[in-house]
């Protein structure tokens, strides 16, 4: 029995960041990089299964990324995880979450797992596409944004409910293999200790190419996208701005500014 | 030889044989209950992990020695209790040393050498100087009954704060009985023996060599007269003696054969304890040895050995009961009752001949003799409990060893766990960025100095507080102002410094402690200067105290000492005197831990100011309630918080006007606890810098 979990590195803005030289993403140096929110509520809840089995369970966490992922993967490793793999190729640069989903899709035929969990979203980047785009390549069933999942391991299908708007719940009945993409929130994911993590830098980290996978690079990176990102930037602030004082003081200013707006001033 | 030279107290007379030999059995055989005993005590220690002890161990035995016989830990804070165990402990000793030395001879010396010298001079010194230890006992024991049965000290009361009335643990009757039998057997012991002495003179008063010399036994002496004067006849009193001699004496040998079954082995544990004393127990935590597969104490068994002796030493005073800031407000902790809890926990379970399954050793939980983590993140880590500690039990390495198990599991708050993660991500715990731990000194007319750039005489370690906490920002940029003007030549880290991990290492976070020392050393390393001074105590105990074991030697003072130095130098000059009314908090990690007490006091004095000094002042602190990491932890809604429990205390002092702190914590959490408690507008918390920079200035500075 085994469980695979996609989990990604993802960046949140260092104070004061400032856009790249490409104008399409912010200077690398102003990002703090940390394990994508949503991944460590899908780790949990296979690391929770696994847990709970009587038989044994293998979580395998899978990560697309540069070396620096590897970070993100030790944690998940101090949680619990078995075994990570590690797919990097330059080619891969700048790839859409289809094309991502391609090579996770790859790696899911290599492993052949019973249940592939990833989030529902990235917090950086949020295109809640990844998962889902996975399951479409594997011809798998899936579910998207699981709040609660009953799952035994060993069991041909899993029960799950899945978050609708409005405070709707969905129950489903969902044959394996599937893929589910989990809300946060499913569960309370464990801490990992410093130390837990330090040991978990001594285990090995699976790291293959594209020729691995069976993946060639056209069909990644730019050439295998459909969407670019073409500029990333800050818009314009508005220019509202606050008029303090008295009463007489502040329709003289607004008078001011009215009067340089027409062009009197 | 005169007459005098043949007294001597009679010892087996009218004895038959058969008597005395079913005595020697007796005695004997309590003597082999007393090894046995000793032998399965050593046995539990021995259980414990390995410890290796430093430092030089004739310093330790002078230390032991130098606090038993002057009983100073013991009279501290308590000096009715000093007083009367000091009796105890003179009287005990001078008549258990008295009694053997008739063995000595009787036994060994005249059998074997016939040497015999207890008689004439030194049997007459001897009796009179053991009926005086019989008066310093029996009074030193009358006082100890009183205080347990009229005094009804609260530290006395045995119920439990992390236990709720029907536990079968809670208010644990065994131990007061436990010790209403110990005062009772001492003290028929006692009296017994005058009795006995009074009998024997009364029934051989017609020996002029004993009825002569009855004086030198003036209690004895007394009390045969009144017998006398009852109408006790010389034959009645011989069976008298008869009988009260095998009461008394197989009272004296059952106490022996007790002492390491009960309470009274503290006479061996507590003086092993204070032997094995660490001085710096608190302000120093262990390392995890690289061969312990999982961090912390899980089984009763990963306590060390010297620990498991901690346990036994032990009386029960309630000294730490009652300076804990955590049970003075209704936590569920009492140190006394984690000593005790684990002392019974480890007496089930490691007095037995063989060793339980490992399953059956776990210390973690709610059944009797486990400790709840509740319990375990209630302390604050203040060091309260171990500085007054009469037996130096070190209670905070036992909490927080505790604590790193359950940090392993992650059995701890959310928003503390979350606060972890944010320091090691950010390596402040404001979750700021880096960049932004030097912002403060932006909003300065001077520059700050890079100290990674260039070379300064002092290396300001800011800390997570002092760098990010807007109130703070304002006393750290006065420093500053302070430092320039005084002309000192400084510079900080900027974002090359992280979380000094003095309050991570006390949650239990080791391996986090481990990464943030090894970052700082490092860049501490990498800058040029002579000295390091910080305005937080919490970073000045771990770099004082703790980077030496991680590589990084470093001199560093408290602000306080500084300024004062500046002072004396005349680099800092006074402008106007400061005519305050003040009280001064002794921050925790500034004055227990590192004793730190006099100059934020000089400089007090310095400035003018008049200092009224709180009941809880110096060693007796009490803890503001932030450390140990509480301060990110919340503290349960609704039931008072240390902090206000201390600003009750200062409202109490006539006409304070400001309630002076000299830490950064101690800031945020007094001035919340100042409204909090109502007393806004009554008086103000004022940083000690704050008042330095007005005495100094030439400029008004409102008050």
């Amino acid at each position: 029995m085994k469980i695979l979990v996609a989990v990604k590195q993802v960046a949140a803005l260092d104070e004061d960041f400032v856009i790249g030289a490409d104008g399409r993403d912010v200077d690398a140096e102003f990002l703090i990089r940390d394990l994508n929110e949503w991944d460590d509520f899908s780790l949990e809840e296979a690391v929770r299964i696994k847990e709970a089995a009587a038989d044994p369970v293998e979580v395998v966490v899978v990560s697309i990324g540069p070396e620096e992922a590897d970070e993100v993967l030790r944690k998940c490793l101090a949680k619990g995880a078995d075994r990570a793999v590690r797919i990097w190729d330059e080619a891969v640069a700048g790839s859409d979450p289809i094309a991502i989903a391609r090579i996770l899709a790859a790696v899911a035929r290599q492993e052949a797992p019973d249940m592939l969990l990833a989030g529902v979203q990235s917090s950086d980047h949020g295109f809640a596409s990844t998962g889902i785009a996975t399951a479409g390549f594997l011809g798998w069933p899936h579910g998207a944004v699981v709040a609660s999942l009953a799952y035994t391991s060993g069991e041909k299908s899993a029960v799950f409910r899945r978050e609708l708007e409005g405070g709707l719940l969905h129950q489903v009945t969902i044959q394996c293999p599937a893929v589910l993409t989990i809300q946060a929130g499913i569960n309370t994911p464990r801490y990992a200790s410093l130390r837990s993590i330090k040991q978990a830098a001594a285990k090995p980290i699976d790291v293959r190419n594209l020729a691995d996978v069976g993946i060639s690079a056209h069909e990644v990176g730019e050439q295998g996208s459909l969407s670019h990102v073409r500029r990333m930037y800050i818009p314009d602030k508005g220019h509202a701005q606050l008029i303090e004082g008295s009463a007489a003081e502040q329709a003289k200013r607004l008078a001011g500014i009215i009067r340089a707006f027409k062009g009197e001033a | 030889m005169s007459h005098i030279d043949a007294v001597t107290r009679i010892l087996f007379e009218e004895f038959a044989t058969a008597e005395i030999r079913f005595f020697y059995v007796i005695g004997y055989a309590a003597i082999a209950v007393f090894f046995y005993g000793v032998y399965v005590q050593v046995r539990k220690y021995r259980r414990g992990a390995a410890l290796r002890l430093d430092g030089s161990p004739w310093a330790r035995v002078l230390d032991m020695v130098g606090s038993v016989l002057s009983h100073r830990t013991i009279a501290r804070r308590d000096t009715g209790a000093g007083a009367a165990h000091r009796l105890i402990f003179y009287g005990f000793v001078l008549l258990f040393l008295g009694t053997s030395t008739i063995t000595l001879q009787y036994d060994i010396l005249d059998p074997l050498f016939g040497i015999r010298f207890w008689q004439g001079d030194f049997y007459l010194v001897f009796s009179l100087v053991l009926d005086m230890a019989g008066v310093m006992l029996i009074g030193g024991l009358l006082y100890m009954m009183a205080r347990r049965g009229w005094m009804k000290l609260p530290k006395l009361d045995y119920a439990r704060p992390d236990r709720v009335p029907g536990d079968p643990d809670f208010e644990r009757p065994q131990y007061r009985r436990e010790d209403w039998a110990f005062l009772w057997m001492l003290i028929i012991i006692g009296v017994t023996g005058y009795i006995l002495e009074a009998a024997r003179l009364v029934w051989l008063q017609d020996r002029p060599l004993v009825w002569q010399t009855r004086w030198w036994s003036p209690v004895g002496a007394e009390l045969a007269e009144a017998l006398r004067t009852a109408g006790l006849s010389a034959a009645t009193a011989g069976t008298l003696r008869h009988g009260l001699w095998w009461f008394h004496g197989l009272i004296a040998l059952a106490l022996i054969a007790l002492i390491p079954w009960t309470k009274v082995k503290h006479i061996f544990t507590a003086a092993a304890s204070l032997l094995v004393r660490d001085p710096l127990a608190a302000q120093r935590l262990p390392r995890i040895p690289e061969s312990q597969a999982e961090p912390g104490v899980a089984k009763i068994t990963d306590f060390t050995w010297k620990q498991l002796l901690n346990l036994d030493a032990c009386t029960k005073c309630g000294r730490c009961h009652e300076a804990c800031p955590a049970r003075a407000v209704g936590a569920p902790l009492s140190p006394r009752d984690v000593i005790l809890s684990l002392r019974e926990f480890a007496n089930a379970a490691l007095e037995k001949n063989v060793l339980p399954d490992a399953v059956e050793l776990g210390v973690h939980g709610k059944a009797p003799g486990q400790v709840t983590m509740e319990t375990l993140w209630s302390c604050r880590t203040c060091m309260a409990c171990v500085e007054i500690c009469p037996v130096a039990v070190e209670h905070i390495p036992i909490i927080v060893q505790m604590r790193r198990k359950l940090v392993e599991e992650g059995s701890m708050e959310p928003l503390l766990q979350k606060t972890l993660q944010t320091i090691h991500k950010t390596g402040n715990s404001f979750g700021e960025s880096r960049r932004k731990r030097g912002a403060w000194s932006k909003a300065l007319p001077f520059a700050v100095k890079d100290a990674r750039k260039e070379a300064v005489d002092v290396l300001w370690f800011v800390g997570d507080y002092a760098s990010f906490d807007p109130r703070n920002q304002s006393v750290t940029q006065i420093f500053a102002t302070l430092l320039h003007e005084a002309g000192v030549d400084f510079g900080i880290l900027f974002d090359g410094e992280s979380n000094a991990g003095n309050d991570v290492r006390r949650v239990g976070e080791e391996g986090l402690y481990e990464v943030l020392a090894e970052a700082n050393i490092s860049a501490l390393h990498q800058a040029k200067f002579n000295s390091v001074v910080t305005t937080d105590p919490h970073s000045f105990n771990t770099i004082r105290n703790e980077y030496p074991d991680f590589g990084g030697k470093f001199e560093i003072q408290h602000y306080t000492t500084l300024l004062r130095q500046l002072f004396d130098k005349g680099r800092l000059r006074m402008a106007r005197k400061l005519d305050y009314r003040v009280t001064f908090h002794d921050p925790c990690h500034l004055g227990r831990f590192n004793k730190g007490y006099e100059a934020p006091r000089e400089l007090l004095a310095l400035l003018g100011c008049e200092l009224v000094e709180m009941g809880r002042s110096r060693a007796n602190s009490f803890c503001c309630g932030a450390g140990g990491g509480r301060i990110w932890i919340p503290d349960p809604v609704g039931s008072e918080k240390p902090a206000q429990n201390r600003m009750r205390e200062a409202a109490a002092i006539d006409g304070l006007e400001v309630y002076v702190v000299s830490c950064p914590k101690d800031l945020t959490m007094f001035e919340d606890a100042l409204k909090t408690t109502g007393n806004e507008g009554k008086f103000v918390v004022k940083e000690l810098i704050e008042l330095v920079r007005e005495a100094v200035s030439h400029e008004l500075v409102p008050a």
